[in-house]
């Protein structure tokens, strides 16, 4: 189900848009610090309870985590990666989910009308009923965030908690954070407040800690703090995400080429029959004795 | 001398029309005024691929563009599209290899082939100009058709699968197949109303030859003049 009361900004396959620009709805954040995260995974529990997920078995893959990867009903996952690189040491824990991208690659290759749906707020939102469970979105995200459900043939994600956001309520992972490192609030102000935490990190050593916000995508409505922001692969993060090419290719570029293909192949007929007509046997060519015309 | 008298029937009853019963097992006889280009099980091949041709096509459409979006109605929905399209797929790749089987040992292009497929040739072909008395129980065209339209189905057959079962296949093979497989559609769709409006508004005459799978021998003479003299056994400029 979509937020009735929110205003949306983009819709999937939409012919005419849906945005009426009438209300100013700010522009909502979720801040990652992953330097002040401690892996408790309060963030998936609540995630779980609130969203009154199903249980998904979680897997040993000898690491802390949970699960190797994000699931139809898991849509919140703290990943654990070692990083070790000449001598250098690092235990990096980054929670995984949907990044609520400003230009949505999911969106943009989605064929379902309303199927995605991103608010004025920022926050991107799937909507069940229209889903038609193609899973073009998977190719379109840059991240590796939606996933499939062969038992509901539907796509599942984070919705950034929209139902409690629409009531004035912050996520159920920021709600659930122990140490704070989960943040909400206008985008504005939280970029304010992960910057000034990436100038403490510099001086704290962390010469390379970087916000990460990345405009290939439009930036995010979740940022994230990183302490080796040269390095956001070690994170599992993209250096620097794009919605792919050829979902843009395809979309503005090969499907109105193929339209004028086969509407030109269409009036091109049209014309012909115009000026040439049937063809026809000519008059007075010889005909031998009972044959009909044709 | 292959021409029948019409009296002659293989239908079994004295009743039926006698060019459509030779037409169920038989083909390029001549039957009184009328000459059989198509037997029965050429026809139901064609017309299986044409029907699953168009449900691919009208369950594609409205996946392709949210303008076409009306065309979903027709079958229940874009979900339903969505399930019916790669199965109405795999059964158009099935059926046109039949169709291949069926029409391949014909389709050999030969010189005065590759000539009429060139731009100038197919100018001239469109201008009615072409006086070509060469031309066989197929011209160059729709050669080229056939061996367009196999290597068309090919391509949307591997692209197809892979946007089915995307999860299978790494991120560029899947994001080449949307590309190709929309390309591919496009370049089908687009040939095949060429192939429509020559078969029956271009061509009077032909579309019967896909129907009762004949075609009179004023129409042989004017499109397959070299065809219609091996048939008939008449001489060139007869």
């Amino acid at each position: 189900m979509t937020a009735d009361g929110l205003e949306i900004r983009q819709s999937s396959a939409s012919v005419w848009g849906s945005a009426t620009e009438l209300r100013n709805l700010k522009v909502v954040s979720k801040l990652i610090d992953t330097t002040t995260c401690i892996g408790c995974k309060a963030c998936e529990v609540a995630c779980q309870e609130w969203n009154d997920l199903h249980i998904v078995p979680t897997t040993q893959t000898g690491t802390y985590q949970t699960m190797p990867s994000l699931d139809a009903n898991y849509w919140n996952l703290i990943k654990f990666r070692e990083v070790e690189e000449s001598g250098f040491f690092a235990w990096l824990l980054r929670k995984d989910g949907c990044m609520h991208c400003a230009d949505p690659g999911c969106l943009k290759a989605c064929p379902a009308p309303g199927a995605i749906v991103q608010y004025q707020n920022g926050i991107v939102d799937v909507n069940p009923e229209a889903c038609i469970g193609c899973k073009m979105c998977e190719t379109g995200c840059p991240f590796d965030i939606p996933r499939y459900s062969a038992k509901t043939d539907k796509m599942a994600k984070c919705t950034l908690c929209v139902d409690r956001v629409q009531v004035g309520l912050e996520p159920a992972c920021v709600k659930a954070c122990p140490t704070g490192c989960l943040e909400f609030g206008d985008k504005a102000e939280l970029v304010a407040v992960a910057k000034a935490r990436v100038e403490q990190l510099k001086q704290n050593g962390f010469t390379q800690a970087a916000l990460y916000d990345p405009p290939g995508v439009g930036g995010t409505t979740v940022i994230t703090v990183l302490a080796h922001g040269d390095h956001p692969e070690w994170y599992g993060l993209p250096k620097d995400p794009q919605v792919p090419v050829a979902v843009s290719l395809w979309k503005n570029v090969a499907r109105p080429l193929a339209a004028l293909a086969i509407a030109g192949s269409f009036f091109a007929m049209v014309a012909h029959y115009l000026s040439f007509g049937p063809k026809t046997p000519k008059e007075g060519a010889e005909k031998p004795k009972g044959d009909k015309p044709a | 001398m292959r021409s029948i008298p019409v009296a002659d029937q293989r239908s079994g009853s004295g009743m039926g029309d006698a060019a459509m019963a030779r037409a169920r097992s038989t083909e390029d006889v001549v039957v009184g005024d009328e000459i059989v280009r198509e037997r029965l099980s050429a026809r139901v091949v064609h017309w299986i691929v044409a029907l699953t041709f168009f449900v691919c096509l009208f369950t594609g459409l409205p996946i392709w563009t949210p303008y076409l979006g009306f065309l979903a109605h027709l079958f229940g929905g874009l979900h339903v599209c969505r399930i019916l399209h790669p199965w109405a797929g795999v059964a158009f790749a099935v059926a046109s290899v039949f169709m291949f089987v069926q029409w391949v040992s014909q389709m050999k292009l030969t010189k005065a082939d590759r000539e009429f497929i060139t731009p100038k040739g197919m100018l001239r072909y469109f201008q009615y100009r072409n006086e070509d008395a060469d031309v066989g129980k197929y011209n160059g065209g729709q050669k080229l058709l056939f061996w367009a339209a196999a290597l068309g189905t090919v391509g949307l057959l591997i692209t197809g699968l892979v946007i089915w079962f995307p999860l299978e296949f790494p991120q560029w093979v899947r994001e080449a197949s949307y590309l190709l497989h929309d390309a591919a559609f496009s370049l089908f769709f687009a040939m095949i109303i060429g192939h429509i409006y020559l078969g029956t508004a271009a061509e009077p005459g032909t579309f019967r030859s896909m129907i009762r799978g004949t075609v009179t021998k004023s129409w042989a003479r004017l499109h397959h003049p070299r065809w219609y003299r091996e048939v008939t056994g008449e001489k060139a400029g007869g």
